[in-house]
């Protein structure tokens, strides 16, 4: 799997991952549209409770560290199936889970809060437009996590993923490294700026 | 269109990476907190540490810059498209501003 050559194809890269990055492109204006609809907002002024009254930026930078760990420990399972080193690639996709488990469950407590102290869904069009693109991320991340779970029970089940079940999870992993890389822009659009 | 790859990094410089991604993220936190002292710099600042965090995990932990080049001009050509996208409707609020506040 590392050897990115794919002479068989007349891409020269593998058709499967070709089409994962195709997905990954329409995601990248997904996010995109949903970033720009909370920009167009963000700096006008509405009744209500702003998100700077209730949000709480040290539980959001621990949140954002674990989201960003769970991108080494997926990239580390990686690199464990590429040495087709089932023990840790299992060890590794778990961990990767356990993390994203963790982030959604800070992600779920937040909104909680939000809600208790008056920033909801509804109160105006700006916590709309924060609800929907921080919704949408964490169920992407939930897929993730449910996905990586999946491959983790595929692995335990076959003793070990197979050089098929090494291209999945590598097609997991570019989905968890995307969902990471669009929660950095999130951080600092949504909570520093 | 097959063409030779870098290796990929070790475990060990993985968790190097990692630890540099951990530290730009305790920059911006840190940069939040002295907006009053940075001043009208703290903005740029926490956009170049997100560019910069976001170019490490697509590059390395993505692998994208070991990658075929058509893989890295889908990329690109989403990120181009979604800036497109933003700029336009950025560029019409402005005007509509302008033109009638």
């Amino acid at each position: 799997m590392n050897d990115h050559g794919y002479p068989h194809e007349p891409t020269g890269v593998d058709t499967r991952k070709l089409g994962m990055w195709v997905f990954l492109s329409t995601e990248i204006l997904f996010f995109g549209t949903l970033i720009t609809t909370y920009l167009i907002f963000k700096g006008r002024s509405f009744d209500g409770i702003r998100l700077e009254e209730v949000y709480d930026i040290p539980f959001t930078s621990v949140s954002s560290f674990v989201l960003l760990m769970s991108s080494l420990t997926m990239v580390l399972a990686h690199n464990a199936i590429e040495k087709f080193d089932q023990e840790r690639t299992n060890i590794w996709l778990l961990a990767t889970a356990l993390l994203g488990a963790v982030f959604l469950a800070g992600q779920i407590y937040e909104f909680t809060e939000f809600y208790h102290k008056g920033f909801t869904l509804t109160e105006n069009i700006y916590g709309s437009t924060f609800y929907v693109l921080t919704g949408f991320h964490g169920a992407h991340v939930f897929i993730g996590v449910v996905l990586l779970i999946i491959l983790w029970g595929v692995g335990q089940r076959q003793k070990g993923l197979s050089l098929d079940g090494g291209m999945n999870l590598e097609f997991i992993a570019l989905y968890w490294h995307f969902v990471d890389i669009v929660w950095i822009v999130l951080f600092t659009v949504v909570y520093l700026i | 269109m097959s063409q030779a790859h870098k290796p990929h990094p070790t475990p060990k410089q993985y968790v190097q990476i990692a630890i540099i991604l951990g530290i730009l993220t305790a920059i911006e936190v840190a940069l939040y907190y002295t907006e009053s002292i940075v001043g009208v710099f703290t903005d740029p600042l926490l956009m170049i540490l997100a560019v910069g965090k976001f170019v490490i995990v697509v590059g390395w932990f993505m692998h994208l810059r070991f990658e075929n080049k058509l893989v890295n001009r889908f990329f690109a050509g989403g990120m181009i498209l979604a800036l497109v996208l933003f700029a336009i409707v950025m560029l019409e609020r402005a005007s509509a501003n302008f033109f009638f506040s």
